[in-house]
C-alpha cells in the first residue's frame, strides 16, 4: 500500500476538492512548504484561466444590486502585512485547525477577537496536542493514509516517519454508543497495544495525536470498548489502516 | 471620497488614457474608489458568475453567490497582495471557493436530513461530463484540456466544475484515491504548462 505524500495534495487543494478538515491541515503545511505554496499559486492562476472559459453574462440587474450593497459595506482595514503573513505569524494556527469552517470564514469577516474569546477554553487544554499536530503536518515526509470509512465517517491518519508521530483524524463519526468509547490500537508483530481513547465531538470530528513509538507499528486499528478502555481489544475493529 | 482617492493615482485618467489593468483597478478599489469598482465589475462579473453557475447550475443561487463574492471583493480589496498573484486570480479563487462552500453546506444539511434518503441529488458522471464538454467555448482552454489524459481531464473537470471532492471524484471514476490526487496534480501541471500560466 502506498501512502501518497502530502505534497501531492496541491492539485486537490487548488480546485477546492479537499474535505474541510483536510483543507485546514493542508493550509498548515503550505505555510511551512514554499514549494507547495508556489505550486498552488500557479495552480490557482491555471484554475482561474480554466474558470474564465465558463464566462457567462450575469443577470443585468445584478450590477445595480452589487453597487447598492457596497454603498452600505465598510471596507476592511488594510493589514500591516499580507493575509498569509498575518495568518502564519499572528493568528495562532490552531484556531484554524480547531475552528469549524464557518469560524474560519468568520476570521476573515469579523476579525479574530470573537474567535479568540470563543476558543480560549479549548485552546488552553489542546495547545500541546495541537502544536504536535502542526509539527507532524509540516514534516517534509508527512503522508496521509486513508482509513476505510465507518458508517459514513471519513477517517485518516497523518503520519510522519521521521518524527515517529501520527494523528488520527475523523469527521462524521457517530458518538460512541452508551457507556462505550473508541479505542485506538497499535498493531505490530507482538499483537495489539493501546494507543489512546477518544470520542467524537458533537459534529462527529476527532483529532487525536497518537502517543508512543510508531516505528514498530504495522497497522492502526480502532475498536469500540467499555468506558475506560481495555488492555486488549474486546471487539472487532471498525477501522484498520496499514502504516 | 471617490475623487479624493483617485487624485492619489500617479497616472491621471482623463479621456484617452490607456485602460487600467484589473490589478490597478483593484488597487483603486482598495482606496475606496467606487467608480473603479464599477469598472472592475464590468471586467470580472461574467467570469465570476460563469464559474459559480458552472458549479451550482441553479441561476438564482448562482446570482446570490456571485453577488456575495463581488461585495467581498469590495470589502477585502484592502487585503489583496499583488505579489502573490493577479487580481483576476484572487477574485476567481474567491468565487470558486464560495461556490464550493455552498455545495458542501447544502450537501451536509441534506445528509443530516436524510442520511438514508434517496440519492437523486447525485448526478451521474456522464451527465456532468457531457455538460462540461458542451459548454466549453474557450479554445485555448479546450486545447489545453485536450493535452490531458482522460483520467486527468475528468478528474480536473469533476473537481473544478462538478464541485466534487477528490473522494467523490474517485467514486465517480471508480479510481483509487491516491490515483485521483496525483491525476489532479498532474493534470493541473499540464494545464499550467500548456497555457503558459505564471503565478
Amino acid at each position: 500500500m502506498t501512502s501518497p505524500d502530502i505534497h501531492t495534495l496541491t492539485g486537490a487543494y487548488a480546485v477546492d476538492a479537499l474535505e474541510e478538515d483536510e483543507r485546514q491541515l493542508f493550509e498548515l503545511h503550505i505555510r511551512e512548504c514554499d514549494a507547495c505554496a508556489q505550486e498552488i499559486a500557479e495552480f490557482h492562476a491555471t484554475a482561474a484561466a480554466v474558470g474564465d472559459a465558463a464566462h457567462e453574462p450575469p443577470p443585468p440587474s445584478m450590477k445595480a444590486a452589487v453597487l447598492a450593497e457596497i454603498d452600505t459595506v465598510r471596507q476592511e482595514r488594510p493589514l500591516p502585512s499580507t493575509v498569509t503573513d498575518l495568518a502564519s505569524r499572528r493568528d495562532p494556527w490552531y484556531q484554524r485547525l480547531l475552528a469549524p469552517a464557518a469560524a474560519v470564514l468568520a476570521i476573515a469577516v469579523l476579525g479574530m477577537t470573537a474567535i479568540i474569546a470563543n476558543m480560549n477554553g479549548r485552546i488552553a487544554t489542546m495547545e500541546t496536542q495541537t502544536a504536535r499536530v502542526a509539527d507532524v503536518v509540516a514534516a517534509a515526509d508527512a503522508s496521509i493514509i486513508e482509513m476505510p470509512g465507518f458508517e459514513g465517517a471519513n477517517a485518516r491518519l497523518v503520519y510522519s516517519a521521521s518524527r515517529g508521530e501520527g494523528i488520527f483524524l475523523a469527521d462524521g463519526l457517530p458518538e460512541a454508543p452508551g457507556e462505550k468509547v473508541y479505542e485506538l490500537w497499535f498493531i505490530g508483530e507482538d499483537g495489539a497495544s493501546p494507543a489512546g481513547l477518544f470520542d467524537a465531538d458533537e459534529r462527529g470530528r476527532v483529532t487525536h495525536v497518537l502517543t508512543g513509538d510508531l516505528s514498530q507499528v504495522q497497522a492502526i486499528g480502532v475498536t469500540v470498548e467499555p468506558a475506560g478502555g481495555s488492555a486488549q481489544p474486546t471487539s472487532d475493529p471498525i477501522m484498520v489502516a496499514e502504516v | 471620497m471617490a475623487s479624493g482617492a483617485r487624485s492619489l493615482r500617479s497616472v491621471p485618467d482623463p479621456g484617452g488614457a490607456p485602460p487600467r489593468s484589473e490589478d490597478e483597478l483593484l488597487g483603486a478599489v482598495a482606496r475606496g474608489d467606487q467608480e473603479a469598482f464599477s469598472e472592475l465589475y464590468d471586467r470580472v462579473a461574467g467570469k465570476v458568475y460563469g464559474v459559480i453557475r458552472r458549479v451550482l447550475r441553479d441561476p438564482s443561487q448562482s446570482e446570490e453567490v456571485a453577488q456575495e463574492v463581488l461585495v467581498e471583493v469590495w470589502r477585502t480589496a484592502t487585503r489583496f497582495d499583488p505579489d502573490r498573484g493577479s487580481a483576476v486570480t484572487w477574485i476567481m479563487v474567491m468565487a470558486h471557493r464560495r461556490a464550493i462552500d455552498r455545495v458542501r453546506s447544502e450537501q451536509s444539511s441534506r445528509d443530516r436530513d436524510q442520511r438514508v434518503g434517496q440519492r437523486e441529488h447525485v448526478r451521474p458522471f456522464d451527465e456532468v461530463a457531457e455538460e462540461v464538454e458542451t459548454r466549453f467555448e474557450h479554445q485555448q482552454v479546450r486545447d489545453a484540456l485536450d493535452q490531458l489524459t482522460d483520467l486527468q481531464r475528468e478528474a480536473v473537470e469533476l473537481a473544478y466544475y462538478g464541485g466534487h471532492t477528490y473522494r467523490e471524484v474517485a467514486e465517480l471514476l471508480d479510481a483509487p484515491l491516491g490515483t485521483v490526487k496525483t491525476r489532479l496534480r498532474d493534470g493541473l501541471i499540464r494545464l499550467r504548462d500548456a497555457m503558459g500560466v505564471h503565478a
